[in-house]
């Protein structure tokens, strides 16, 4: 049994984890950068302790702070959400020396998995298929000769690489070598690592990938897949569960593969492997996220498994308390960021003057913000992931649509329309959701359509709100949201 | 009278009042208790505030932004502008003074949030300045480049 949790994480996975922390009875610990201070996380942590320095690399990628602070206030182990150190091998092995709990696999499965050559020779060992391709060890000059062999279209992908970035397809020869320096570029400042290697691109392909958890008592299960097609630039936007693309066949399949994939690294705890999935039906490893993902309420939602509460139980040295898979209607997630998807998806900031999230059954917010927040470029721009459940696909798509018509934020630019129109459009309607759908659908940029009196409507509310003095008192209330509620507030607040 | 700058430009506005009610186009707006808008005899709510000079609306699923032009103040002088929309550094610079350039074409590529950025002609123009050159450092809000139309 863990007693005390050290998170080391911000935002909304921070939150996610310090919640699932709490109701199983384990203290928390939260680390915060000076910029984050107050933030919803901080707050939910039984102790926030203040990260010393500036940018991440001083803060949440501070290794030896982030040890120290976890000696000083006694935490038995160390959870480290998604992103920052969650994939950093060397950290989950300075943990365990530590003789602290890592609440994640070995140092071993992540250093195989996170190197992505390294991936790809030991999934062909335990016959996983992998993306036809070449790994390459020689910078650029040796790239341009294996993209030749590899053939058009192709892609080159960072050897460190997540995220999308250092990531770039390419189908003309011409521009390889551009793109190839482009994408070592963006790799050598993502990940301090600039080698890339290429593989094929499989156009047309769906990426749809498969949750697993293993604990240390002999047992590894998959969750069944959550489809993640819907990409813009590499970063899913759009994810579902169950796939319309898989049949129980398919699924048992793809579930098999995975969980050979996660037994060939001797894996533990909660893991993602992800496949491309061609139009025959044919599945490549792409690669294992060694880690919880973002987009597991999905699978969640579907199986009804806590998986942040079964890798706490798994991290402890407990069997998994989830029994046989059942898979129970659909989910889809959504997520939202402070971007402007109308000027080519650039990232927005500014002050949440208001953030109001759609309620009703069957629908869950993750999120690190609340009104009154301000939107900084410091960190992701992903503001929140909003998630729906329903008994059908096309009822969960009228849940999605109705709670993103109800989800109002304003003070920073969203891509919250962007996602509505995503929700009524027929390849999405219809399941033909492939990994190029938002450049195929909108090649030149999206710009928002506008039915009829929505901009009439706009001008005629901003023209009268101008004339009345309309939110005065709304906008100073938001401002002192940092100050203590009164009582009065609070009982107003809970009993309109 | 009002004038708002909004992504298509400055627009206009006169409203009536009529019985606690605003009324524009035909719509008639509600703020007496929250905000909301009836068309052909239907209500819909909405939801507005102010930041800064800026209103932020959200009606019938969209949110669309509108900023106040103070009486008096010079209107339309940003007008072809294309502005650094964050903190970053000028990878690329595509296109020189004096080019003709489409909307849509790539102009510039500037790194910020740790991701490439393409800065694309909002219109069809004739570049008339570029500010910047590859390895500056931009704050947000700077422009970069001027189009004439």
């Amino acid at each position: 049994m863990l007693e005390r949790v050290l998170v080391a994480n911000r935002g909304e996975i921070a939150c996610r984890i310090l919640r699932a922390c709490k109701e199983a009875g384990i203290e928390t610990i939260a680390i915060h950068a000076k910029n984050d201070s107050g933030s919803l996380f901080c707050e939910l942590a039984d102790l926030s302790i203040q990260l010393e320095g500036e940018g991440i690399t001083e803060t949440y990628l501070n290794q030896k702070q982030i040890l120290d602070i976890a000696k000083q206030y006694n935490a038995d182990s160390i959870h480290p959400g998604f992103g920052f150190l969650s994939e950093r091998a060397d950290f989950a092995q300075a943990v365990i020396d530590s003789g602290l709990v890592w609440i994640g696999p070995s140092p071993d499965a992540i250093k195989n998995m996170g190197d992505k050559m390294t991936a790809r020779i030991s999934m062909r060992n335990a016959d996983v298929p992998v993306i036809p391709g070449e790994e390459v060890d020689g910078g650029l000059e040796e790239v341009l000769l294996a993209a030749g062999r590899v053939g058009y279209p192709l892609l080159l992908k960072a050897t460190a690489g997540g995220g999308g970035k250092g990531m770039r397809a390419v189908s003309d020869p011409a521009l390889l070598e551009s793109e190839a320096k482009s994408a070592m570029r963006e790799a050598a400042n993502a990940f301090g690592d600039d080698r890339i290697y290429v593989e094929r691109l499989l156009t047309g392909s769906r990426h749809v990938e498969i949750q697993i958890l293993a604990d240390m008592h002999g047992r590894t299960i998959h969750l069944g897949e959550r489809e993640c097609s819907i990409q813009r630039r590499h970063q899913k936007v759009f994810e579902e569960s169950p796939s319309v693309a898989l049949d129980s066949e398919l699924r048992e399949a793809m579930g098999a593969a995975a969980v050979a994939a996660a037994k060939a690294v001797d894996y533990v705890g909660a893991g993602t492997v992800e496949f491309l999935l061609t139009p025959k039906d044919e599945f490549f490893f792409l690669e294992m996220n060694t880690r919880i993902q973002v987009e597991h309420p999905v699978t969640e939602m579907v199986t009804g498994v806590d998986l942040v509460r079964e890798q706490l139980r798994i991290a402890a040295g407990e069997p998994m308390s989830c029994g046989d898979l059942m898979i129970r209607g659909h989910a889809i997630e959504v997520r939202l960021y402070a971007e402007d998807p109308a000027n080519n998806f650039l990232p927005a900031i500014g002050k949440l003057a208001m953030f109001k999230a759609p309620q009703g059954p069957g629908i869950r917010l993750d999120t690190g913000v609340r009104e009154g927040d301000e939107v900084t470029p410091n960190y992701d721009p992903m503001l929140a992931k909003l998630i729906v459940w329903a008994p059908s696909r096309t009822e969960a798509l009228e849940r999605m649509r109705r709670a993103l018509d109800d989800f109002i934020v304003l003070g920073c630019t969203t891509n919250i329309r962007f996602l509505r129109e995503l929700c009524d459009h027929d390849d999405v309607v219809d399941g033909w959701t492939t990994t190029d759908l938002i450049e195929r659908l909108w090649p030149d940029g999206w710009t928002p359509e506008f039915q009829e009196n929505v901009k009439e409507s706009a001008l005629l509310l901003a023209a009268a709100g101008e004339s009345s003095g309309y939110g005065r008192k709304l906008s100073s209330n938001s401002q002192s949201s940092s100050e203590e509620i009164t009582p009065f507030e609070t009982l107003n607040r809970r009993f309109p | 009278m009002m004038e708002f700058k909004t992504a298509e430009g400055v627009v206009e506005i006169t409203v009536n009042r009529k019985n606690g009610l605003f009324e524009y186009s035909g719509i008639f707006a509600d703020l007496s208790d929250g905000a909301s808008i009836i068309i052909d005899g239907k209500k819909h709510n909405a939801h507005l505030a102010k930041v800064g000079d800026v209103w932020w609306v959200h009606v019938l699923g969209h949110t669309i932004q509108l900023e106040l032009i103070e009486p008096g103040a010079n209107s339309g002088d940003e007008e072809g502008s294309l502005v650094a929309p964050m903190p970053g550094k000028i990878l690329q610079v595509f296109v020189a003074e004096g080019e003709r350039v489409n909307a849509g074409q790539a102009l510039m590529v500037m790194e910020a949030m740790k991701m490439e950025h393409r800065i694309v002609a909002s219109h069809d123009g004739i570049v008339d300045a570029v500010h910047y050159n590859v390895g500056d450092q931009v704050i947000q809000g700077a422009e970069l480049l001027t189009l004439s139309e």
